[in-house]
């Protein structure tokens, strides 16, 4: 087991992991932007270094400075988190190289899962679901025949794509080339890469992902699903496990073809398998992340299994000590995100002085966050400053508690979007669970 | 704004539940990761500066690279063949310790000899190519590397091949003697009947090219190239102050310097090096005169 971690990141999952490491007993070492001198998570962690600017590319993207401080703080694991470095297979190279740890995927599989296109055909060799499409597109020329073949509308995709750019949708023929020419370049202006391909766009359509835990010796088990249909601008805002649209039938389907994944890639660490599925239930593989995830808190509450300390565990070399029969979902938890923007100015993102903060409480009510009263939030980064959690034994329960905690969530300073969640959760299509990927913008929330 | 010392540290001893688990190592940076630029300061990854071909990415300092790293570089895939390979300095006037030198040159740089001689295609164009190595006794001149580009321009010369030469030197190998300064004049001579013959010979002068190989091979191109802010001399800049006691003007002995002077036809960023040399083999082409 590791004695000292550092944590590559900042915020709630900062904040996140280095409770897990106190209750493990490992030291942790936070790393911070000039920005961030005064976060939670330097304060809460046993040693804190200073490793950049602002900026996020002059710290929390800045690999030289995290190496070093690993090294000068003798940290022998990284916890990348989520975003930033969590799936830069060069900085996960680069741990391997100096015998650091990287908590998560080898760097060849991260660089392997990164490529959509190469994910697409791992996936379809093993048997995995996968949306029609083509693979990646060579000739400019031939784009018509492909995108005929597969029908409209279609999706645009880059290979290297991530966090909705890179992707664009095409309803005719005659949009076809100027989207392959605008994702093209986003994405080589975005991520170094160029390369697109095409897939069948699905509409209506839900976002339901599956999480795995995989140790080192072959095990692999999955948590559940979660459902993260509410999105705006492809950005989850709302999440939640199980998703009441699947049914237990397609749930052992969907579970199995998750472990079909893992096992395809010899997977390690914890993962999400994102799935796209229709109105009549079938279901198709998206992408897999290979990191933990923004909303993984709905897991661990209906599954009861802290996926962090997992993630710890089995990068240290530990053997998963449950196997798949012992995962039982028996209650029903939901997240929400809690953005520092207002949703009355076009989601204008906020930043500010906390003048006064009341954290909700109660019994199965959890509030992920690194804000604390006085702090101020700064304009650099994300503006998600926390994540409120609920699980009740049935999904009726939890809509009511998590009505009830947003309700106490008192946060003044910062515009944020908590009485859209509550107008979200009092929705009668939310509630009756029958939402998809375009509710914010068909419902007129965005 | 939070005090350092806000919260307590919980009593947990480390977590050990699974005695399968084994004691982490500590952290270990290898020495040859990074590199400090010496120009910007700036700290870079050896694969990344690698991958820009040996140029700093914050501030454009051309790095040096080795002869196997230009070869590379510079000529198409799979396209160089190499030429007399075999030829191995020996000790012609017994010169104390430079056989030992040597032994050492050739552990430090991985090559028999300073110079690595060939032919390649750049561009899609066949030429002969030398390439000098800095890590050889920072590609001095002795008799076998003046036979080797001696050799290569009279190959050339037989094949009618453009030759197109990457020189990084100190000079003459002093540990040869007056044998190390006649290959001025052998080489130069070679360089002279290739080009009497008609044929293309193209010099990219990297940092440092100095005495008597500036002074042969270095100067005697048709076209001169130069890397951005290469030393390029016959003495160095202390001794002529010293020599003809004024100060030497700013930039001095500098390619850009000497590309206001006409001793260089262009200064050239590596990255755009092989692109201007097979341009240049194109307009050249024996077919086109």
């Amino acid at each position: 087991m590791f004695s000292k971690i550092l944590i590559a990141n900042r915020g709630e999952i900062a904040v996140r992991i280095i409770r897990a490491c106190k209750e493990m007993g490992i030291s942790s070492v936070a790393v911070f932007s000039d920005a961030d001198r005064d976060s939670l998570h330097v304060s809460l962690a046993d040693e804190s270094v200073c490793i950049g600017a602002a900026s996020a590319k002059d710290s929390y993207l800045n690999m030289k400075a995290i190496i070093s401080a690993a090294v000068a703080t003798g940290a022998q694991a990284i916890h990348p988190g989520y975003g930033l470095l969590s799936e830069n297979a060069e900085f996960a190279e680069l741990c391997e190289k100096c015998s650091i740890t990287f908590i998560g995927p080898s760097s060849d599989l991260i660089r392997k899962m990164g490529d959509k296109d190469a994910a697409r055909k791992t996936m379809r060799a093993a048997g995995v679901p996968v949306v029609p499409g083509c693979d990646i597109i060579e000739d400019e020329s031939t784009i018509g025949e492909k995108a005929d073949e597969i029908g409209y509308p279609l999706l645009v995709k880059a290979r290297a794509g991530g966090g909705g750019r890179g992707i664009r949708t095409v309803n005719s023929r005659k949009e076809l080339k100027n989207a392959f020419q605008t994702a093209s370049s986003e994405a080589l202006s975005a991520f170094g890469d160029g390369a697109v391909y095409m897939e069948k766009y699905l509409s209506p359509v839900k976002h339901i992902e599956m999480q795995i835990l995989c140790d080192k010796y072959g095990k692999v088990i999955c948590l559940g699903e979660r459902e993260c249909s509410i999105q705006r601008k492809r950005q989850k805002l709302l999440e939640e496990s199980p998703s009441p649209a699947v049914n237990s039938e397609t749930r052992k389907k969907m579970m199995e073809a998750a472990q079909k994944a893992a096992h395809a890639v010899n997977y390690v660490n914890a993962g999400t398998i994102e799935f796209l599925m229709d109105k009549s239930g079938h279901f198709y593989f998206m992408e897999m992340n290979t990191r933990l995830q923004v909303e993984h808190p709905v897991t661990e509450m209906v599954t009861g299994i802290d996926l962090v300390k997992w993630q710890i565990r089995i990068a240290s070399g530990v053997p998963l000590s449950y196997n798949q029969e012992d995962i039982k979902i028996d209650s029903c938890a939901i997240e929400c995100r809690i953005n520092a923007e207002n949703p009355r100015e076009n989601f204008r993102p906020c930043c500010g002085k906390i003048s006064f903060l009341h954290v909700p409480g109660g019994p199965w009510v959890r509030f992920d966050t690194a804000l604390y009263q006085g702090y101020e939030v700064p304009p650099f980064y994300d503006s998600m400053i926390g994540k409120l959690i609920v699980s009740a034994k049935t999904r009726e329960e939890a809509i009511r508690k998590m009505q009830a905690a947003l309700c106490e969530l008192v946060i003044e300073g910062v515009e944020h979007n908590a009485e859209l969640q509550m107008d979200i959760l009092s929705d009668s299509e939310f509630k009756e669970g029958k939402y998809f990927t375009d509710f914010i913008e068909k419902r007129g929330y965005a | 704004m939070l005090r350092k010392d806000l919260f307590r540290r919980p009593k947990n001893e480390l977590e050990d539940y699974f005695k399968s688990s084994k004691k982490a190592s500590a952290p270990d940076v290898p020495g040859e990761m990074c590199i400090l630029c010496p120009k910007c300061k700036s700290t870079l990854f050896t694969s990344s500066l690698n991958e820009n071909c040996r140029v700093c990415t914050k501030c454009g300092y051309h790095f040096r690279m080795n002869a196997r790293q230009r070869v590379d570089f510079i000529s198409d895939d799979d396209t160089f063949t190499e030429l007399f390979s075999d030829m191995r300095s020996k000790n012609p006037i017994e010169f104390p310790n430079y056989t030992e030198k040597l032994k050492h040159a050739r552990l430090e740089s991985a090559q028999k000899e300073a110079v690595v001689c060939g032919t390649a295609k750049i561009g899609g164009f066949d030429c002969a190519l030398f390439v000098m190595e800095p890590n050889f006794m920072m590609g001095s001149m002795g008799t076998v590397v003046g036979d080797k580009i001696t050799l290569l321009f009279e190959y050339a010369t037989e094949q009618s091949l453009p030759v197109i030469g990457f020189i990084v030197s100190g000079g003459a190998r002093m540990q040869e003697g007056i044998l190390s300064l006649m290959q001025m004049a052998k080489t130069s001579g070679a360089v002279k009947l290739h080009s009497d013959a008609g044929n293309l010979y193209i010099a990219v002068l990297t940092d440092p090219t100095t005495g008597g190989v500036t002074a042969s091979f270095g100067m005697e191109a048709d076209i001169t190239l130069s890397e951005p802010n290469a030393l390029i001399g016959f003495a160095g800049p202390r001794v002529i102050e010293q020599t003809i006691r004024q100060k030497l003007p700013s930039g001095f002995q500098r390619a850009e310097f000497l590309v206001e002077k006409g001793f260089v036809d262009s200064v050239v960023n590596r990255k755009d090096e092989k692109k201007l040399v097979s341009k240049l083999l194109s307009l050249h082409k024996k077919e086109d005169l």
